[in-house]
């Protein structure tokens, strides 16, 4: 027997060994990242009706639009995407946004939404729905002087060289040609700011981190890569303040092992300190209690039919997390609607299900 | 005799997101390829490259371990008796026996056998977003390497092998 290739796609439907004969149940995926794509895929190749909610333009999450195209291949998601929609069936609804407690325009991406829902469109028209909106929010600098024009999240930088494709005018490139960029952190996207800063054609670039390279999320490897190509690396810097009259112009640094205020010299100040989950109707939801363990089923929220999976639920981490909760919110959404069709919701055993997780 | 063919990652195209081990998780429980952090902070999935002379064939004294007509080495439970000494474990050049709480005790990868009897490719190649893995003839393998691969392998060797790497 010949295998069924595909090659070039990230295959979201990899479930699926032949077509799953519909089954009419409608299920809404609010997010089409890693986790939400991942749920749609496995619930589309067992005959769900699906339908994903993505306020950007394209699907894809932060993989296309928040990780660079240097490490993940762009048309490698849009053809997975693609073969979602043409093979499996799934309907993308894009620059919709599903309303959320939060004003909007707080999170990253805010402003392509074009259509704005609120959950309960979704309740009413769909058996049930996954909430797989991710972390779009960056935790911000709160030193003096972080609110000065210059000085960005990791992902107000990274959002915009991506965005921009889609040619949006409220989205602008940060100008960093020529200029003095210091990030701030030393995990992955400071290293993804770090690489694009570069490419965008920045004079100079340092990374400054309060603790060692030992310490660092990203890993030496990564430091002394950058290292090679000119990057000035800090360490053991603690930031204290943002000097400049209307735009940064100084970085206030306190240095650890001699004890002296440094002050550095910037024109872009990027703080890539990490992100925070935003998701919809925290409380309603009761996702604390979802994180905790403490729910009648696996990866359901408060509010039934509603389940929870992604960055979105546990934070920040990475792909293959989301993917993987995606997958388990996914099949426990069809065990859960398939033991409620015959009245028999008391039999789950929650115990048996935490074996695996 | 039929194509034999194995799983290849490149490295230096692998971003370290987890997502071949999470949908080996998924499917299997023990996951068959496994992330691993280096001493440097580089995050790489340690897989079986179902070796041409498997050492963890030879090394197996029930004889438990096997090649299929595809060339996967595969690990029969039915005839593993799960022994102490772990020397399959102990043999992989490439740290892809998985010690398990369960049964037998040692997992590996099968490249996912049933998917492959459908007609499907292995789980971690169809959801690698960065096409970093590849489900590929093994005379092929020569042709995908490139010096930036060579050189992640090196490094990921010198991880799981220090000792032999060491100059």
């Amino acid at each position: 027997m010949s295998l069924s290739s595909h090659t070039g796609v990230m295959n979201f439907g990899f479930l699926q060994t032949k077509n799953a004969p519909a089954i009419n149940r409608s299920v809404g995926i609010i997010g089409a990242g890693p986790s939400g794509l991942a749920a749609a895929g496995l619930l589309a190749s067992q005959g769900y009706e699906v339908h994903v909610y993505d306020k950007l333009p394209k699907p894809g999450g932060l993989m296309v639009f928040g990780i660079p195209s240097h490490r993940i291949p762009a048309d490698r998601i849009s053809r997975g995407v693609r073969d979602l929609e043409r093979r499996l069936g799934v309907t993308f609804r894009t620059n919709t946004k599903i309303c959320c407690s939060a004003p909007m325009h707080e999170e990253e991406g805010d402003h392509f939404a074009a259509d704005i829902l609120g959950l309960s469109d979704l309740t009413d028209n769909h058996d049930a729905v996954v909430i797989c909106s991710g972390s779009w929010k960056s935790r911000k600098l709160t030193i003096e002087g972080s609110d000065l024009a210059g000085v960005y999240s990791s992902l107000q930088f990274l959002f915009p060289i991506r965005a921009i494709k889609y040619a949006h005018s409220n989205v602008s490139m940060p100008d960093v040609k020529g200029k003095k960029v210091i990030v701030i952190g030393a995990g992955h996207s400071a290293v993804d700011v770090v690489d694009s800063a570069r490419t965008l054609g920045a004079e100079d670039i340092s990374l400054v981190y309060r603790r060692t390279v030992a310490e660092a999320p990203c890993g030496k490897f990564e430091i002394d890569r950058i290292q090679e190509m000119g990057v000035s690396w800090l360490e053991k810097r603690t930031p204290e303040a943002i000097l400049g009259s209307d735009h940064a112009e100084k970085l206030v640094v306190h240095n650890g092992v001699t004890g002296e205020r440094e002050e550095l010299d910037a024109d872009i100040i990027v703080s890539a300190i990490g992100e925070i989950p935003t998701p919809p109707f925290q409380k309603e939801l009761g996702l604390e209690n979802v994180r905790k363990g403490d729910v009648r089923w696996l990866n359901m929220t408060a509010m039934d039919n509603v389940f929870v999976a992604g960055d979105v639920l546990s934070g920040p981490s990475k792909i293959g997390k989301a993917v993987y909760s995606g997958l388990r919110a996914a099949r426990s959404l069809a065990n859960w609607l398939d033991l409620k069709a015959q009245s028999r919701e008391a039999e789950y055993n929650f115990d048996a299900d935490k074996i695996s997780r | 005799m039929e194509e034999q063919k194995t799983l290849f990652i490149d490295y230096s195209k692998c971003i370290g997101c987890e997502t071949c081990e999470a949908v080996c998780r998924f499917l299997y429980d023990t996951p068959r390829i496994a992330m691993s952090r280096t001493i440097d902070g580089e995050i790489v999935p340690l897989y079986c490259q179902h070796c041409e002379k498997a050492a963890c064939q030879r090394v197996c004294k029930r004889g438990a371990i096997h090649r299929d007509a595809q060339g996967a080495v595969l690990h029969d439970p039915m005839k593993c008796r799960g022994c102490e000494t772990k020397d399959c474990l102990i043999a992989c050049p490439y740290a892809a026996f998985f010690a398990t709480c369960k049964g037998v005790a040692v997992a590996k990868c099968d490249l996912c056998k049933k998917r492959r009897a459908e007609g499907l490719h292995p789980a971690c190649v169809e959801m690698c977003p960065c096409d970093a893995i590849k489900f590929i003839d093994r005379t092929a393998i020569a042709s995908l390497k490139t010096e930036a691969s060579e050189e992640a392998f090196k490094r990921v060797m010198a991880h799981i092998r220090p000792k032999k790497f060491v100059d």
